[in-house]
């Protein structure tokens, strides 16, 4: 189960790394890294999954005395959160730059911005 | 004391916060805040600093929330941390001011983003955590996404959306990176993964390692760095290239050392091909941020090698790395700050920096500091580097390095031609906010300069007292030039005074030309009005380097000291009105043979350290010239090779010489017999030190000694032929240098003790014409306002004072009697019986009389013959430029009479090393084995024949005619070009037919083909980056594939 979760990941990853790289739309191109970060994020929870687990939360259902041998490793867990956290912030970024050029060039073809080279 | 370090973080994400709360119209407010927050950041940072600096403390680290790793981060404090938190906090404490402006109309927002950015990057360089490392990593790449923005230049915003696209896949490959690294150890802190080593993870660890080096813009998956670098704000583009480089490449030392010494060739080689390939495609950059842009690749390239040396460079390691780091900072900020200043976009709009000789000053300091010269921060550390390299035998990656340095160089320096030459439009005005971060760059560079001297455990250069006294006269810029010229001679002298009396006799000839010979051309200097802004530092730069070269007994002080004598003298040259490109090829050649010298004496470091009884083990990167004799076999004449090479480069032996007559030709009219009488004595003092400490080398069979002396006479046989074609009287000095100096090339290389004392007389003798000519010709171009020859004529009754010190300079150097010329001649036929060469002689006796060809020339077009019509109202040249040649005059009369006044004493010192053949001075009379002179004798034959001659002359011609200008006319046709016309045009025409093949520029034109060269290389590199960031994507990830197979390959 968790090589199929993890595959899947994997899968999500190549498939953004792939749009972004052959979509010359700006907009499809932000969908594509999404994707990719979504890859990412699975591949994490996959990474810090443990058989027969709960979920590293301490309340009724798992003491502290005994969490260590109950839950799943949190650290995994805060990364992804961490992670979801950049991603959403790198996305609007990329989403206002977006915009930005649009005003700027009336296109949002990534090709068409070579202004800057050599 | 010291204030705990997470503050410098809380601070910058609190003010970040507080700029936030404020009132949207309170910008002044927010800004304050700013710069209070950054300044408090920049002072806790120092505060680190200087205790570590000053107790040697341990590094510290600092856990957050109350628990040691790997339950929570923890972050760390030691010295290069502390180090470099100060640059990174005061970089952008400078830039929010540098961007005051722009930073105060954009509002409190672009505030916080700066703040949050500079501390995300101490953020970078404290954490000791992977993830944590991540999180700055981003928060990094979010801040650069909005203070791109604050740019005027509309592309801006395209090359902030490349620099996205490639962060986002650098931003995966580190996630998943780091979480497979967190499985296999079960935490994230480095310091733990490093115990366990990355054995366990070598994929996950390689995509980590991959992608925090895709931060430090390796080439060639780096094309949105250098969009960056060129269309973002100076002030943001400083703080991009100085902190968040510098962070970065910390960042990537601190990942490195969880994979341990089997990764430290990944970095070399990721390093060394940035720093090669950034060099080669600055070449062809126009543009001065993007030129930049190049330069801090490559700049980041060869830190990188450092890092990846880090296995042998040992207790070395910080200096090194540290060195190049800071000194590649400091400047690289200086440089963008003041590209601020600048109107236009093109290298050569910085010639408006000239109307602010303090910008100027801070221009060349950054170059200097690039370029690895004295005495700053990355000479020392270039040092090290080469040192530590040879001794492993890395010698491939040594030459590579200095190949880099040597294109960088320049780039760099043909920059600063354009900056000193060129024309501007524009105007600089200089507000106090953007002047005060350039100042601090400057500052910190000297203040930089001054502390690797102290560490460096040598002697710091910025303490010697030579270049104290050059230095000095930055500060007497003010003053006008009499003043200086006053204090130069003065300091000259008594320099001379005070050292005297510690120099054997060969070091005191040289010390005699360097001191008094630079204080006597320093007397043709008073003609000059004005404050003469740049001459004094330069000139004195240019004589401290030269004495400082005669008191160096170990290698370091001979490479520091020849490494400020040639930058002295290429400050000097640039001033001539038409130089540019000379003075370019002249540091080019001169860096290029200082650089063979360097690897010369790495090589020979290593050889002796490995000699040394005592069993040292760590090499001592250093030591004494003598010690060169004590080299065995496989790498001696592989040294020797390498110091002639760097040596003849520098006295333009033929092949290397074509830097030459543009730069002497062209420098101004008491700077040429500086560069000329002088300067090229400092090659002779090394080829003298270097034949009498190795003796003959043979490599491959082939007698080296032999060779250079077949290249002596070639280089005499080849510099007279050109000289005699030449129309431009300086060009045909300039030219005959290269011949003379063939001559006591050849003189050294026959290796006996006549050969020598002629090359010693050379030395004199060649100071004293040469010195003398080039000031009597350039005190006529300055009243003819032309240097062609066939442009003057009949100047003997206007300028006779001129004619007399010609004349006798010309007697004095074609050898024939009475003058010292004769004697060096004398010396130099007993010297070749004495050798068994034969055919080498022929040559040598064949430019002979070329040379009197051309020497001729220079009395018979500009004093004799027709007066010009437009030269009737000409005086005399001014009398500190006559006043000079006088004495001269003086002196060549003065050593044909007593040439034993000096000679006795050397050729008793030449005796120690080659004791055969020595002269016999007995009285007035000289006798060597052949035969004997006696220059008093002579003098009076030759007068009493000249007076008897003359007078039948006048006696006979008493009643001719004299011919007046206008009993000659044109046949009623005005001549197309009028130089065509005159006889001295072309004079020696059915010469040139005859051996015209001979002076082909075959040797420009094979330079000149290198140089294409590398220029078509950099232009074909920089084609890969097409403007595309899908492209720019794909270069990343073909970066990963390669570096990934050629890893596997290791």
């Amino acid at each position: 189960m968790v090589h199929v979760v993890m595959a899947t990941g994997f899968l999500l990853i190549l498939i953004g790394f792939y749009g972004a790289l052959t979509h010359r739309n700006l907009l499809r191109m932000i969908v594509a890294f999404t994707v990719a970060d979504t890859g990412v994020n699975v591949v994490i929870v996959s990474v810090g999954h443990m058989r027969g687990r709960s979920a590293p939360i301490l309340d009724r259902a798992v003491a502290a005395a005994d969490a260590v041998q109950r839950i799943i490793d949190p650290v995994p867990q805060a990364l992804v959160l961490t992670a979801i956290v950049i991603g959403v912030g790198v996305t609007a970024l990329m989403l206002a730059y977006a915009w930005r050029i649009y005003r700027q060039h009336r296109t949002l073809d990534i090709a068409r911005l070579t202004a800057l080279k050599g | 004391m010291v204030i705990n370090a997470l503050h410098i973080l809380a601070t910058g994400l609190g003010a970040a916060f507080l700029t936030g709360l404020l009132d949207e119209k309170r910008n002044g407010l927010a800004f304050m805040i700013t710069l209070g927050a950054l300044a408090f950041m920049s002072a806790v940072s120092a505060g680190w600093l200087v205790l570590f600096a000053a107790t040697g403390a341990h590094p510290m680290d600092i856990q957050t929330a109350g628990t040691p790793p790997p339950f929570a981060i923890a972050l760390r404090m030691g010295l290069a941390e502390a180090a470099l938190l100060t640059l990174i906090n005061l970089a952008g404490l400078f830039a929010a001011m540098h961007m005051g402006e722009t930073l105060l109309a954009r509002g409190r927002r672009a505030m916080a983003v700066l703040l949050v950015m500079v501390m995300a990057l101490c953020g970078l360089v404290l954490t000791r955590d992977l993830f944590n490392l991540f999180v700055f990593f981003e928060l990094i790449v979010i801040a650069t996404g909005g203070l791109v923005l604050l740019s005027d230049d509309e592309r801006a915003v395209s090359a902030g959306f490349k620099y996205l696209i490639v962060s986002q896949f650098i931003s995966v490959l580190l996630l998943v990176g780091i979480v497979f690294g967190y499985h296999a150890t079960g935490t994230l802190n480095i310091d733990g993964m490093a115990e366990q080593g990355s054995g366990a993870f070598a994929l996950a660890f390689f995509l980590i390692l991959i992608a925090v080096a895709a931060e430090l813009k390796p080439f060639p998956a780096n094309g949105w760095a250098l969009d960056i670098y060129e269309s973002a704000h100076p002030g943001f583009a400083a703080l991009f290239s100085a902190a968040a480089a510098s962070a970065a490449l910390f960042a990537f030392d601190k990942v490195l050392a969880i994979g341990g010494a089997e990764w430290l060739p990944v970095a070399t080689g990721i390093g060394i091909v940035s720093f090669v390939a950034g060099n080669l495609l600055a070449l062809p950059q126009t543009n001065d941020r993007r030129l930049l842009g190049y330069s801090s690749i490559a700049q980041s390239g060869l830190i990188l090698v450092a890092i990846g040396q880090q296995d042998i460079l040992g207790e070395h390691y910080l200096f090194i790395a540290g060195g190049l780091l800071l000194s590649h900072a400091v400047a690289k900020a200086g440089l963008y700050w003041l590209s601020g200043f600048v109107a236009g976009r093109e290298l050569t709009d910085w010639a408006a920096l000239r109307q602010r000789p303090l910008l100027v000053l801070a221009f060349v300091t950054g170059i200097a500091m690039l370029s690895g010269l004295p005495p700053f921060p990355g000479f020392y550390a270039k040092w090290e580097l080469v040192h530590l390299l040879a001794n492993e035998g890395r010698l491939a990656l040594l030459g590579w390095i200095l190949f880099g340095a040597l294109v960088e160089a320049g780039y760099l320096f043909r920059w600063f031609g354009y900056a000193i030459k060129r024309e501007s439009a524009h105007t600089i005005d200089c507000p106090p906010d953007r002047v005060i971060p350039v100042i601090a760059a400057l500052l910190a560079g000297w203040a930089l300069g001054f502390a690797w001297g102290e560490l460096s455990g040598r002697s710091n250069l910025l303490l010697v007292l030579p270049l104290l006294f050059a230095l000095a006269f930055l500060l007497l810029e003010w003053a006008p030039a009499w003043l200086k010229n006053t204090l130069a001679i003065g300091g000259l002298s008594l320099y001379f005074l005070q050292t005297w009396q510690d120099y054997d006799p060969l070091r005191l000839i040289f010390l005699v030309i360097f001191t008094l010979g630079g204080a006597i051309i320093f007397l043709a200097s008073f003609h000059a009005h004005g404050r003469r802004i740049g001459f004094y530092p330069s000139a004195m730069t240019m004589f401290a380097g030269m004495v400082l070269l005669l008191q160096a007994t170990d290698s370091f002080g001979f490479f520091a000291a020849w490494e400020l004598l040639t930058i002295g003298s290429y400050f000097l040259i640039l001033r001539g009105k038409e130089s540019e490109p000379h003075a370019l090829s002249y540091i080019v050649f001169s860096l290029g043979g200082a650089f063979l010298i360097l690897a010369g004496f790495a090589i020979a470091a290593a050889s002796v350290v490995t000699l040394a009884p005592s069993g040292a083990v760590s090499p001592a990167p250093t030591f004494e010239i003598a010690s060169l004799a004590t080299l065995a076999q496989p790498v001696a004449p592989w040294v020797f090779l390498l110091l002639a090479i760097g040596f003849m480069t520098k006295t333009a032996a033929i092949g290397l010489h074509i830097w030459l007559p543009g730069a002497h030709a062209e420098a101004e009219t008491d700077v040429s017999p500086m560069v000329s009488g002088v300067l090229l004595k400092a090659g002779l003092y090394g080829l003298f030190v270097l034949l009498m400490s190795m003796g003959r080398q043979s490599l491959y069979g082939v007698d080296l000694v032999n060779l250079m002396l077949w290249i002596g006479a070639i280089t005499a046989l080849l510099g007279n032929l050109m000289a005699i074609f030449q129309e431009d009287a300086k060009r045909l000095l300039a030219y005959s240098s290269i011949g003379q100096m063939g001559y006591a090339l050849f003189g050294l290389a026959l290796m006996n003790h006549l050969g020598w004392l002629m090359a010693l007389m050379f030395v004199i003798n060649h100071y004293v014409y040469k010195s003398m000519l080039f000031l009597s010709v350039g005190g006529v171009a300055k009243r003819t306002g032309t240097r062609a020859m066939y442009q003057m004529g009949g100047l003997i009754t206007l300028m006779p004072l001129s004619f007399i010190a010609t004349l006798v300079g010309i007697i004095a150097m074609s050898g024939v009697p009475p003058l010292s010329g004769f004697g060096g001649r004398w010396i130099f036929y007993n010297a070749i019986m004495d050798a068994d060469t034969r055919l080498p002689m022929v040559l040598i006796f064949l430019s002979g009389p070329i040379a009197f060809l051309y020497l001729f020339r220079l009395i018979h077009t500009i004093f004799l013959g027709q007066l010009k019509d437009e030269h009737r109202r000409l005086k005399e040249a001014p009398l500190s430029i006559v006043l000079p040649q006088m004495i001269y005059v003086a002196i060549l009369i003065g050593v044909a009479i007593f040439p034993g006044l000096i000679l006795r004493r050397v050729d008793a010192y030449i005796s120690q090393f080659l004791p055969d053949g020595a002269l016999n001075w007995e009285g007035l009379t000289i006798t060597s084995q052949y035969g004997w002179w006696n220059p008093v004798a002579i003098m009076i034959v030759v007068a009493c024949i000249f007076l008897l001659i003359f007078g039948w002359l006048l006696f006979v011609n008493r009643k001719a005619q004299k011919v007046k200008q206008f009993n000659i006319v044109f046949s009623a046709e005005r001549p197309y070009r009028p130089e065509t016309t005159h006889f001295a045009w072309n004079f020696f025409a059915p010469y040139k037919k005859a051996m015209g093949f001979l002076v082909q520029p075959f040797v420009t034109r094979f330079w000149g083909a290198i140089t294409d060269l590398l220029h078509t290389a950099g232009d074909l590199g920089r084609r890969l980056y097409n403007g595309n960031g899908q492209i720019y994507a794909f270069h990343f990830l073909i970066f990963v594939v390669v570096v990934f197979v050629s890893q596997l390959g290791m």
